[in-house]
């Protein structure tokens, strides 16, 4: 770790207004995007990547990383207030924070909220930053064998996001994996699947597909069926809760801060599995077990120090391995890529410069997301009430701006659209648009290390489990496979039976 | 969602059949055996086997259950939306960005049938102006001018 690096890019961020103002915009309007249900974190994410593009790479990413917090957080704003979870990480915190709204608790339930997303953020950004590096270090190691079966690790997640259909998740990854294949062959130079444009010889670029899978496709649903939310009448009265109720609940943030850090660090587990493993867990070790679910402030603080745990710990994988957490770090490793820096073992060392100061953003963000959380709560829960015949036409609005800016060029924003058509269908027929993305992030990097691989064990393929480090990822990889695919099974089996039992 | 399942899987077959035929003008130079087919071969191999799991899954009656159903009307609205989009496009190279982003939101949220004309022209030019400032002079990204702005 080192240090020096560390206190200077702190400095760099903590005592640059500019810095500060940028992460201020980045969890305000993750705050609004996680409070408005419908709006994801990784949506907003996608459709601010465009007003990066010629701010400082730093400027640029911790305004990111300020956005992927506040989403986060916000999340809790309309779960508590209305009843719907603004983003899914958010769905154990109406368990017990829309019991308490309904008892006309919300301010409090909102206030514990904000400090244990403040508590779990912060947790998860220290566990990161000094967690990273090391990680780092051994990553530096690999060749690319090593590099190839880290790619088949990062894919086997395709399993963990891919719904309630495998094979259908399956599929939306080949088919992503296919779209990385348009343009330039990396080794030889040869263009591929062209046709003869020359837009496309350069291959389908990320940002186009990306808002078209998570802002037209949301964007044309939103058009289907025009969503009015129940408008929010609960006052907001005693926000910051009291010292003896904090103390409390300490403990089971803690807790919840250090699971969800862990869970966010495993690929393809995200912040809703985290929140939700708090949240049981929290039950778990209680003294009054059955008062979860009647409305009690441990209820709201372990889901909620959980879920911004998580935020921290799903950089780790994204910024060491360059394998993403989840789909929102999976579109912040898209920004970084674009900014041009290569998320993975050699970007700490090459660029601490970038790294330090997106460690230092993340935890700047938390201090905002509480100030912020906690003086704006009035505001944000006016937003909910915003009508959708607004919010929609300027939502479609941006993603058309996003999809332009890049490369100023219509031709992406004709891309943009087809994707967004092509992602709303398979919405329909049960095809995950998350695999697509993740496909696209690391499509080339498992193309080149296995044909590298290939060509360096003379077409051996025996040669990804002969190598200690590349073979302990394909197990793993595999392992993880196994585990999330029964994983799915249970909790479709579970649903499935819950489902049988409301309809007796 | 039985049929549904049975068709994309056709398809699957057939695009991937296709595409394995298609990506064999990519012929390997002698340094790279493992050249630009090689990949794209390998993938259509995988879907043409999931394509297959698909229909045979369809058939062994375990596709999902349909949750939700397309809505025609609101499926027309979202086309006639495309539509609108298209005619942005178009317009924002003759009349400029500011000036044809502020026409498309006030059509799009008269489309939606948002009340109030106030409320509506309110927030098409001021989402429009505040865009166009942040990318003109902030960003200083180029946007398509036309004879207004």
């Amino acid at each position: 770790m080192q240090f020096d690096i560390l206190l200077e890019a702190f400095s760099k961020v903590l005592l640059n207004p500019i810095n500060f103002f940028f992460v201020f915009i980045g969890v305000t309007a993750g705050i609004i995007v996680g409070a408005l249900p419908g709006l994801t974190a990784t949506m907003g994410v996608a459709l601010l990547i465009p007003f990066t593009y010629r701010l400082e790479p730093v400027q640029g990413l911790i305004m990111l990383v300020g956005l992927f917090c506040g989403g986060i957080y916000g999340g809790s704003i309309s779960a508590i207030l209305i009843g719907i979870p603004g983003t899914p990480s958010a769905a154990a915190t109406i368990l017990d924070g829309y019991e308490m709204g309904k008892k006309g608790l919300a301010g409090k339930a909102i206030g514990m909220a904000t400090l244990a997303s403040f508590f779990g953020g912060t947790s998860g950004a220290l566990i990161m930053t000094f967690c990273s590096p090391q990680l780092a270090k051994i990553a530096l190691k690999f060749g690319p064998p090593e590099f190839f079966a880290l790619a088949f690790f990062g894919l086997g997640i395709i399993i963990t996001i891919s719904g309630k259909s495998l094979l259908k998740g399956l599929i939306s990854g080949i088919f992503g994996l296919m779209i990385t294949m348009i343009g330039y062959d990396p080794l030889s130079g040869c263009p591929r699947l062209t046709f003869g444009s020359t837009e496309l010889l350069g291959g389908i670029t990320l940002i186009p597909v990306l808002i078209g899978l998570f802002g037209y496709s949301q964007v044309f649903q939103g058009i289907e069926k025009i969503l009015v939310l129940p408008t929010v009448k609960s006052e907001l009265k005693h926000i910051i809760p009291k010292l003896n109720e904090i103390k409390s609940v300490f403990k089971t943030m803690v807790k919840s801060a250090l699971i969800g850090t862990f869970i966010g660090a495993v690929p393809g587990t995200g912040c809703d599995i985290a929140a939700f493993v708090s949240y049981g867990e929290a039950r778990r070790s209680s003294k009054n077990p059955e008062k979860f679910g009647t409305g009690i402030l441990e209820g709201v603080a372990a889901p909620e120090a959980g879920n911004n745990g998580a935020t921290g710990g799903a950089m780790i994988p994204m910024l060491t391995l360059g394998v993403p957490g989840d789909a929102v770090t999976a579109v912040l490793m898209g920004a970084l890529t674009i900014h041009g820096f290569q998320p993975g073992p050699l970007l700490i060392k090459d660029h601490p410069g970038v790294v330090y100061p997106i460690f230092a953003g993340m935890i700047l963000a938390q201090f905002v997301m509480l100030g912020v959380g906690l003086g704006g709560m009035r505001f944000f829960a006016r937003i909910i009430n915003i009508d959708r015949r607004i919010m929609t036409p300027i939502i479609f609005f941006l993603c058309v701006v996003g999809s332009y800016a890049m490369r100023f060029s219509f031709f992406d924003v004709g891309v943009s659209l087809i994707i967004g058509v092509i992602a709303y269908f398979m919405n329909y027929y049960g095809f995950p648009g998350s695999p697509i993305l993740l496909a696209l992030i690391l499509g080339p990097m498992v193309e080149q290390n296995l044909r590298r691989s290939l060509i360096i064990s003379h077409g051996n393929p025996f040669i990804f489990i002969t190598r200690p480090i590349s073979a302990a990822f394909i197990i793993i990889g595999i392992f993880v496979m196994i585990a999330s695919y029964y994983r799915i099974k249970k909790a479709m089996e579970r649903e499935e039976k819950r489902v049988s039992a409301e309809r007796k | 969602m039985k049929r549904a399942d049975i068709g994309i899987g056709i398809g699957l077959l057939f695009l991937c059949i296709w595409l394995f035929w298609y990506v064999g003008r990519y012929r390997p130079v002698e340094v790279y055996f493992y050249g630009p087919d090689f990949f794209p071969r390998v993938l259509s191999v995988i879907m043409m086997i999931l394509g297959l799991a698909l229909i045979l899954n369809a058939f062994a009656g375990n596709s999902l259950k349909k949750t939700e159903r397309i809505d025609p009307r609101g499926f027309i609205r979202m086309l006639i939306s495309i539509g609108i989009c298209m005619g942005y496009l178009f317009l924002m190279k003759i009349l400029g960005f500011a000036s044809a982003t502020f026409i498309f939101l006030f059509i799009l949220m008269s489309f939606l049938k948002q009340r109030g004309i106030i409320i509506r022209i309110l927030s098409s030019l001021i989402t429009s102006i505040v865009v166009w400032t942040i990318f003109k002079y902030f960003l200083v990204i180029p946007l398509p001018e036309g004879v207004f702005f």
